[in-house]
């Protein structure tokens, strides 16, 4: 079908909203669901204040941002050592946030 | 009262053997004691000799130390600054991407379109050296040439483009030198959100106004704030910065088959000319940095926000700029909802139009159906992504984009994304018309 272009327009700015409406209305929906943790997502270890923000949770809190999940077990130590520097520049992590990462990547890679 | 004395022995001792004999005694009594004091003496001699051996063995021992100090000098590396603690750790991984990518533009033919394989080589030296290195490995059309400058197509080209190309030094928990051709920290897009990590195929529109690499120096380091995990970041570099095509500050050029082409190049200029001559395009280099705040209220519940910018001289006289200008923010609510964007804003100087100002932005929201919680994998693993992008060339050209789509996650790395563009573009260098994009991708 052939459709004169400001239609085309307007339709596609409205599906535009359309989309908009629905990602924002999953996102509501998800506002009392997503709470606690998701299926996909490991829980973190436990912390307290005076020790900080355990490898784990920095590991949630960092490496999803930017790209989907890498499991531990998907690399060995010394590869994740690599790894980390890598992303410790690429993502401009603090040193210390990045030692706590890797320490917990390479005792739960297993190897 | 009579003394008894006793009687000799059968008198055959007489008074002068007597003598003799106890004279004997009194000499043997001396030579008793001479013989001791011999001995005492023979046993100081001794005393003294297992001192002086214990002395001697002490210093043949210290000589040895000395020797083996010696020889593990020599084995040493030449450089005396090296650190041997962090030596003999090498280890290469290979990380990147692969793409195929299937579309059709509105009014063009459908086709795969992309055939894209882009590796990335990291070598780490030491706990604080890291060479990293990304190609791009692309399938294209090869060209035929035809009569009156036209052009056909002919058989197949592979093109290798470095996408970057750098030495990273951790010089301390705060600052790292990166030296190299590098991914600029202008916005995040480039160094984040590139390849297999877009969630949409294409780059948005505005991205190309800015370089996405340069040669040069780049120091950057983070500082934790609290114990929540937010930091403050930081970035500041120089590199050579954007080019001018045929040496001049206009706008534009006009090439062999007489189009009018854009005369500024921000994607070239390592200060080698074409023909080989090592002289820089210009004389100064470009500089720039980003300063940037995130901010964790929990695991994955966090925004941050960045500013950033370039400056620097682009024809090769060095009387005009280019300027650049970007803020990005993202947002995540959960770990299944992600909203980010950037504002860009550019100013090039010329010789003929004087100063215009390509500017655009650009934000992109997204939601995992895993957030609903439903108990069908199929429908957990697909994530809704939308994207505004505008881009004014600053030359009279509008183009707008609103873009809607899905990502189906097969694993954690292997993708589908699937996407229909909605398009306006007007202006003299309006692009072409709405488009549908489909992508596999996967990460390693």
């Amino acid at each position: 079908m052939h459709l004169p272009t400001s239609l085309k327009q307007r339709l596609a700015i409205r599906v535009g909203f359309a989309v908009t409406a629905v990602v924002a209305s999953a996102f509501l929906l998800s506002a009392g669901y997503a709470g606690e943790g998701s299926k996909s997502v490991k829980p973190p270890e436990k912390t307290t204040e005076s020790q900080g923000l355990s490898g784990a949770d920095l590991y949630a809190m960092h490496c999803n941002r930017c790209h989907s999940e890498r499991y531990p077990k998907e690399f060995q130590a010394a590869q994740w050592q690599t790894i980390m520097i890598h992303m410790r520049v690429r993502a401009n992590l603090p040193a210390s946030q990045a030692k706590e990462i890797l320490k917990y990547l390479q005792q739960e890679s297993g190897s | 009262m009579g003394i008894v004395q006793p009687r000799r022995a059968a008198a055959e001792v007489s008074d002068e053997d007597f003598k003799k004999l106890a004279d004997a005694v009194a000499q043997l009594d001396q030579k008793v004691e001479t013989l001791q004091q011999t001995h005492e003496k023979d046993q100081e001699t001794i005393r003294q000799l297992q001192r002086q051996i214990g002395k001697t063995k002490a210093i043949a021992s210290d000589a040895q130390q000395k020797a083996d100090d010696a020889t593990q000098k020599l084995q040493q590396p030449v450089n005396p600054m090296v650190d041997l603690s962090n030596a003999a750790t090498h280890n290469v991984v290979l990380a990147g991407d692969a793409e195929i990518q299937f579309g059709r533009t509105t009014g063009q033919h459908s086709s795969f379109t992309l055939a894209d394989f882009a590796p990335i080589f990291l070598y780490r030296a030491n706990d604080n050296i890291l060479f990293e290195v990304g190609f791009d490995i692309r399938l294209q059309n090869g060209a035929a040439s035809l009569q009156n400058n036209q052009t056909g197509n002919l058989g197949s080209q592979t093109s290798v483009d470095l996408s970057f190309a750098q030495l990273d030094y951790i010089l301390n928990d705060y600052v790292t030198v990166v030296a190299g051709d590098m991914l600029l920290p202008l916005g995040t897009y480039q160094e984040r959100g590139a390849g297999w990590l877009n969630k949409i195929p294409d780059d948005p529109l505005p991205r190309s106004i800015l370089p996405s690499s340069g040669v040069g120096v780049l120091l950057r380091g983070a500082f934790p704030v609290g114990k929540a995990g937010d930091s403050l970041t930081y970035s500041i570099y120089g590199v050579n910065g954007p080019s001018s095509v045929d040496g001049t500050g206009n706008s534009t050029y006009t090439d062999n088959n007489g189009n009018v082409m854009p005369n500024l190049d921000l994607g070239g200029n390592i200060g080698i000319t074409s023909s080989g001559n090592n002289a820089n395009l210009h004389n100064d280099p470009s500089g720039g940095g980003r300063l940037g705040y995130f901010h964790a209220f929990k695991p994955h519940y966090d925004f941050e926000i960045g500013i950033s910018g370039q400056r620097g001289e682009w024809d090769n006289a060095g009387n005009r700029d280019w300027s650049a200008a970007v803020v990005d923010a993202a947002v995540h609510v959960s770990p299944y909802f992600e909203l980010k964007g950037e504002y860009i804003n550019t100013w090039v100087e010329t010789d003929d139009i004087g100063t215009f100002k390509p500017n655009g932005w650009w934000i992109q929201g997204s939601y995992k159906l895993a957030g609903l919680g439903l108990e069908m994998p199929y429908i957990s693993n697909v994530e809704l992504v939308s994207r505004y992008d505008m881009l004014n060339d600053g030359l009279g050209t509008k183009t707008t984009r609103t873009t809607a789509g899905v990502v189906y996650y097969f694993t954690n790395t292997l993708q589908f994304e699937g996407d229909y563009e909605w398009l306006r573009s007007r202006g003299p260098a309006a692009v072409p018309d709405s488009a549908f994009i489909l992508q596999l991708s996967y990460g390693f």
